[in-house]
């Protein structure tokens, strides 16, 4: 009796504990701390944090309750994150959420979605420059591009052991938008740029509305044939939405559908970063290099916008560059936040949800682009 | 492999490069594309309307006939001055067979199908009682036009 009460006790949690469990505990609840209290996209960070709990309880190997051993429960609901079966479909949703009006009113603010997709290449560059291989480098220069969904869809393609990493640090810097973009936009531009009024976008018609996501997809597809999960959904969902005739589909997509992927998403991303997986020089490494992907994508993004503004008639504020980020709306609200503390009766929110849209087709192209140069 | 050396061995700047350029060129298509989806809707909407304008133009045409569709054959005209001073020797009202009979008579060629031609042409038409008119409205529109 006494040995079964010494076994059982060797293997509680207390007897098998690191202090590298502590550490991710710890971050797991500074992350559910941020979402909750802070509230940087609680949505997330929630279920990601607690996933990060429940990846990091101490447990004896093989015995089939680890999210890498297979056959538990967390493995299976892993499944649909290594085989690129949820990021799609939060596509899906975000097209069903998304109203892309301010984008086919003005589509020339569509080149700083582009634009801000500079960070995921200069990433890829100082990636390589660091020693990662460029499967590995591909990866973590698309969080530059601030899509935890389009950055857990490339790396289970390219590097799918850093999924947990770079999944969290794609998902840290989408809720830290409104901390790590105001200074480099506020040192990229002048108090007078800051202060441009933009004219209130056209009004857009219901045709314009449905036509646009079948031409969307048809155009980016033939261009880019690999973003065609991602961008596929995006422009069902999209398509869905505006059509009407299909309330209820589009009503599920937006709301049950994405909501039910997120949080299994969220819990299994967040357990994916077991200590002895995720606490390695590699995942600080990547760490630094998505933040300098981040704020290189903002800069990009502010400073084409600047360029523009030397050819255009109708000037942009060119804060709106920095939305070419694909954080969908959050970098857009950052806008609009840094735009109102210069002059509080300057709305810009839907001006810069043009540059949020694009950026996420850009985001989407550039790993679709990377897959194909990775997979030839 | 670090640094430069690296980046030169995996190809980077070239995959960098090419991979910024497509990103661009896609988002370009893409707003130029946008930009002429209204534009497409608007020629559409008035092709459409410039269409229904046409069409409701020939629909009024075809109620009220044009002076050219009451055209009538040359030889059945000059015919018309023979029969004409013949109805008005008969007087108005006049049967058909009465007419077919003097007309005979007088020698004019095909009386029948003559005949069949005025009625076609409205330049006879039918009175009470089955006895007929000769048509001066339309004679004089004819003769205006």
């Amino acid at each position: 009796m006494e040995n079964l009460l010494i076994e059982f006790l060797s293997n509680t949690g207390f007897a098998l504990v690191d202090y590298r469990n502590i550490i991710m505990l710890l971050v797991g609840i500074i992350i559910i701390y941020l979402g909750v209290a802070k509230q940087y996209e609680p949505l997330l960070l929630v279920p990601i944090g607690f996933g990060m709990l429940i990846g990091n309880i101490p447990i004896i190997k093989d015995f089939g309750l680890g999210i890498y051993e297979s056959g538990s429960f967390l493995n299976y609901v892993y499944y649909g994150v290594t085989h690129d079966i949820y990021p799609p479909l939060i596509f899906l949703g975000i097209g069903a959420l998304t109203d892309f009006s301010t984008m086919l009113a003005r589509p020339v603010l569509m080149l700083l979605g582009a634009a801000a997709q500079i960070g995921i290449f200069t990433t890829f560059l100082g990636a390589l420059a660091i020693g990662f291989p460029p499967n590995e480098a591909a990866s973590i220069g698309i969080i530059g591009g601030a899509d935890g969904p389009t950055a857990i869809f490339l790396t289970a393609m390219l590097a799918p052991r850093l999924i947990g990493p770079i999944a969290v640090a794609a998902y840290s810097y989408m809720a830290l938008v409104p901390v790590i973009q105001p200074p480099i936009m506020r040192l990229l531009t002048t108090r007078k740029e800051r202060l441009i009024r933009m004219e209130e976008p056209r009004e857009v018609s219901k045709r314009e509305k449905i036509i646009f996501p079948i031409v969307g997809f048809l155009l980016c597809c033939f261009l880019a044939p690999a973003a065609l999960p991602l961008l596929g959904m995006l422009f069902f969902g999209n398509l869905l939405k505006e059509c009407v005739v299909v309330e209820r589909l589009a009503k599920t997509a937006r709301t049950s559908l994405i909501d039910i992927v997120t949080i299994l998403l969220g819990v299994t991303v967040g357990a994916s970063t077991q200590a002895d997986v995720f606490l390695t020089r590699q995942s600080i490494g990547i760490f630094a290099l998505g933040a300098f992907s981040f704020a290189i994508a903002t800069a990009s993004g502010v400073i084409f916008a600047k360029i523009m503004n030397l050819f255009l008639r109708k000037k942009i504020n060119p804060l709106i560059g920095a939305a070419g980020v694909s954080a969908v709306p959050n970098s857009a609200r950052v806008v609009q936040m840094v735009g109102q503390k210069e002059d509080p009766t300057n709305f810009l929110l839907m001006h810069a949800m043009a540059p949020n849209i694009s950026g996420v087709i850009g985001s989407a192209i550039a790993a679709a682009i990377l897959w194909s140069f990775m997979s030839l | 492999m670090f640094g430069l050396e690296a980046i030169i061995a995996h190809d980077g700047l070239g995959i960098s490069v090419i991979g910024i350029s497509i990103v661009f060129v896609s988002l370009v298509l893409l707003s130029f594309a946008v930009s002429q989806i209204h534009k497409l809707i608007e020629l559409w909407d008035k092709k459409n309307t410039s269409y229904q304008r046409v069409k409701k133009s020939q629909q009024k045409d075809q109620k009220t006939p044009s002076v050219s569709d009451l055209a009538i054959p040359q030889d059945v005209q000059k015919a018309s001055r023979q029969f004409k001073l013949l109805i008005e020797w008969m007087g108005e009202p006049f049967p058909l067979p009465k007419l077919l009979d003097l007309s005979g008579k007088c020698g004019l060629s095909h009386p029948h199908s003559t005949i069949n031609e005025f009625i076609k042409c409205e330049l006879i038409i039918p009175a009470e009682n089955g006895y007929y008119v000769w048509n001066k409205q339309l004679e004089e529109k004819r003769s205006s036009t």
